[in-house]
């Protein structure tokens, strides 16, 4: 009898025995209000994980998503950190109500955007971080040391908010979910509701390890 | 208990060893004198065979690593503060009694609590790096009595019992009489006390009676009280001037526990932190940190100056550091019954006060629209402790897809087909329109200074992406992206 599936058996154990978050059960996940990105997630951004949303054109949705998100998990009291590297939001582009639990890192900079994430994924007290590097030049992007984000990883991993990174272009070293938005948005859709754009969005998996429960 | 001691033996040098790390657990010797007459003052146990009195050649002898070192007075000066402040946290009157010595009043405090918290301000003494001793008693002479023999905190209940074991010299005689009382055979407290005290003063006069008194602890005297601290600043200049960031966190730990210690020895927390870093080259760097929770926890504080101080880079080496609290009444807070608080509020604060060291004070917290049409104008609140159920569905919700925002603009020129956008050009953005909605029209603020007038297009190029047009004047820019 072949010994492979013992090995297998005695591999797997210490795995598990030396990366036990790896092998947890997710706890969870938080809707984001856009249909294509919960089903692509299994039911939305997964908790104690780490989610890369790059906005692969331009205007193809990716602040559409984050409104939808603030605007659902407003509805769930859920708490909202937003890291933004390049200073984007706009708060008058969400109804009011909308932004009472949300907290509002204004960066300067990348350094200062990645250290702000990382002592809010180790808070406890939010639903949601959400790390926004657009507007950040993809070369400024790429020289990011790898190390910073395993950090965050771990971070994530040890915490029970979900972590969605929103970058320019594929950007997340071992990041468990990416998706893409590749579909550019057009003046057409103006007078729609957001709410109507946010389910019209289309967005392709390029990873994904798991399924959340 | 009316009265509370608090002493440091050997304070100037264990102000000095608080002061410098290096010589924490050395053999540390202080020395007063110059040439063949300097000699040791102080010395720390660590130095094995040196004594007080002793001549710096023979200590040097009889312990070849002793650092020798004189007298800090800007280190003495900063314990001294310390021990005070600690005091002023049992009684707001007390006396500067002498070098490493103070003295509370008690009188009308409630002894439990005030037991409790004299347990409390010797931890805090100890963890800022002065190990001293409360004695309490009846008289302040007692409670003095009771700090030199107490091993952390010593409470005298029963004087005479108290009294009875300990040497004579606790009383100082002077020296003549010292002489007779040993000749009558007396060695402690206890043995004079036996005697009439009319009796004593009969044989050595007034200053026996006053002997005997102190004897018994009994002499009672009018403290001289000093003010409690009304501004919260400690303020230190290195010699020789330092580059790295261990010795500046490392005087800024010992600022915080004392600054800590003065303000919740008056009933208040810090709102606000300023530190400013004198340079060489005589410039000045300043930052003041608003704290999203007031408060007095040294450890919280000096999480938000070490995640500001790791980020900062100075153009000289740092001469002098300077801290300054600035106070408030804590908050008072009752949570309501159905209210969904914060998991740990604790972890919440500390770590938005590490966010806006990161990012600057007016860049964190909750953005609140400001009442007007103005494009872009808002405030940035403080979190709020939990959050509030949802109010109903706006009437008009959002339509169209949400802006991002360029900040600052981006300059653009844009070209025109009877006053509609047809063209962009610029640095980051431009090429044809492929179609234009607007303009919409706004302005305010013709009452006031800061007037303001604009006409907006959204544009979609035909490369890609919508982009919102600012026109107002006579100049284009991009404001942001719908996206």
């Amino acid at each position: 009898m072949s010994q492979a599936p013992i090995k297998l058996a005695a591999l797997r154990s210490l795995l598990s025995a030396r990366f036990p978050e790896k092998t947890r059960r997710p706890g969870g996940a938080v809707g984001t209000g856009v249909p294509a990105i919960d089903a692509a997630l299994g039911g939305g951004l997964p908790a104690g994980r780490l989610t890369e949303l790059v906005s692969g054109a331009p205007s193809s949705g990716g602040q559409t998503v984050f409104t939808r998100l603030l605007i659902s998990t407003r509805a769930a009291r859920q708490r909202v950190a937003l890291v933004d590297a390049a200073d984007g939001f706009a708060p008058e582009a969400v109804p009011a109500d909308a932004l009472r639990h949300l907290v509002w890192v204004r960066s300067r900079s990348l350094g200062a955007a990645l250290a702000a994430a990382d002592v809010l994924v180790r808070d406890g007290n939010y639903a949601v971080i959400v790390l926004d590097l657009r507007g950040i030049a993809e070369r400024a992007l790429r020289r990011a040391p790898a190390a910073g984000w395993y950090r965050l990883h771990r971070a994530a991993e040890g915490g029970a908010a979900a972590v969605l990174v929103q970058t320019p272009c594929e950007l997340v070293p071992a990041a468990p979910w990416r998706l893409i938005l590749r579909v550019p948005q057009t003046l057409a859709d103006a007078g729609v509701p957001l709410e109507l754009i946010a389910g019209r969005l289309e967005v392709q998996t390029t990873r994904g390890h798991e399924k959340v429960g | 208990m009316n009265y509370a001691v608090l002493r440091v033996d050997e304070f100037a040098l264990h102000a000095l060893i608080r002061s410098d790390p290096a010589l924490a657990a050395r053999p540390v010797a202080i020395i007063a004198g110059e040439g063949r007459k300097a000699a040791v003052t102080e010395v720390s146990p660590e130095a094995t065979g040196v004594t007080a009195g002793l001549a710096v050649t023979l200590a040097m002898a009889r312990c070849p690593g002793i650092i020798l070192r004189t007298r800090d007075p800007a280190a003495e000066v900063e314990a001294h503060r310390l021990l005070l402040a600690a005091a002023f946290t049992l009684s707001p009157r007390v006396e500067f009694t002498g070098a490493g010595c103070c003295t509370a009043d008690l009188q009308g405090g409630d002894p439990v609590r005030t037991e409790a918290q004299m347990r409390r301000s010797l931890t805090e003494l100890a963890r800022a790096g002065l190990a001293a001793r409360i004695g309490a008693g009846a008289t302040p002479l007692l409670a003095d009595y009771a700090a030199r023999q107490a091993d952390r905190l010593l409470i005298v209940t029963d004087a005479r019992e108290f009294l009875r074991p300990l040497p004579l010299a606790f009383a100082a005689p002077l020296p003549g009489h010292a002489e007779i009382v040993r000749n009558w055979g007396l060695r402690t407290l206890g043995d004079l006390m036996a005697l009439s005290k009319a009796e004593v003063g009969l044989r050595l006069g007034a200053e026996g009676v006053s002997l005997w008194e102190r004897a018994a602890g009994e002499s009672v005297r009018v403290l001289r009280l000093v003010e409690p601290v009304k501004t919260f600043v400690a303020d230190w200049a290195y010699e020789p001037p330092v580059e790295s960031i261990e010795p500046l966190f490392f005087r800024l730990r010992r600022f915080a526990e004392r600054l800590a210690l003065e303000l919740r020895g008056a009933g208040f927390a810090a709102e606000r932190l300023g530190l400013t870093l004198r340079l060489e080259d005589e410039t000045e760097y300043r930052r003041e940190f608003r704290l999203p929770e007031p408060g007095a926890d040294v450890d919280s504080w000096l999480r938000v100056l070490h995640a500001h101080l790791e980020t900062v880079r100075t153009a000289a080496r740092v001469a002098g550091v300077r801290l300054v609290a600035t106070p408030t009444r804590p908050a008072q807070r009752q949570d309501g019954l159905f209210d969904t608080g914060l998991r740990d509020p604790a972890a919440f604060w500390e770590n938005l006060a590490r966010l806006a060291a990161l990012v600057g004070d007016d860049r964190v917290g909750t953005p609140w629209p400001a009442d007007t049409h103005e494009p872009d104008v808002f405030t940035l609140e403080r979190p709020l402790e939990s959050v509030p159920a949802p109010a109903n569905p706006p009437v008009h919700p959002p339509r169209g897809q949400a802006l991002r925002r360029f900040r600052p603009p981006w300059p653009v020129r844009v070209q025109c087909v009877d006053e509609r956008p047809v063209g962009l050009k610029g640095e980051f953005a431009g090429g044809a329109v492929r179609a234009a909605r607007g303009p919409w029209r706004g302005g305010g603020g013709w009452w006031k200074p800061g007037e303001w007038a604009v006409e907006i297009w959204h544009v979609e190029l035909a490369a890609g992406g919508i982009y919102q047009l600012a026109h107002a004047a006579g100049e284009w820019r991009i404001e942001g992206i719908l996206d």
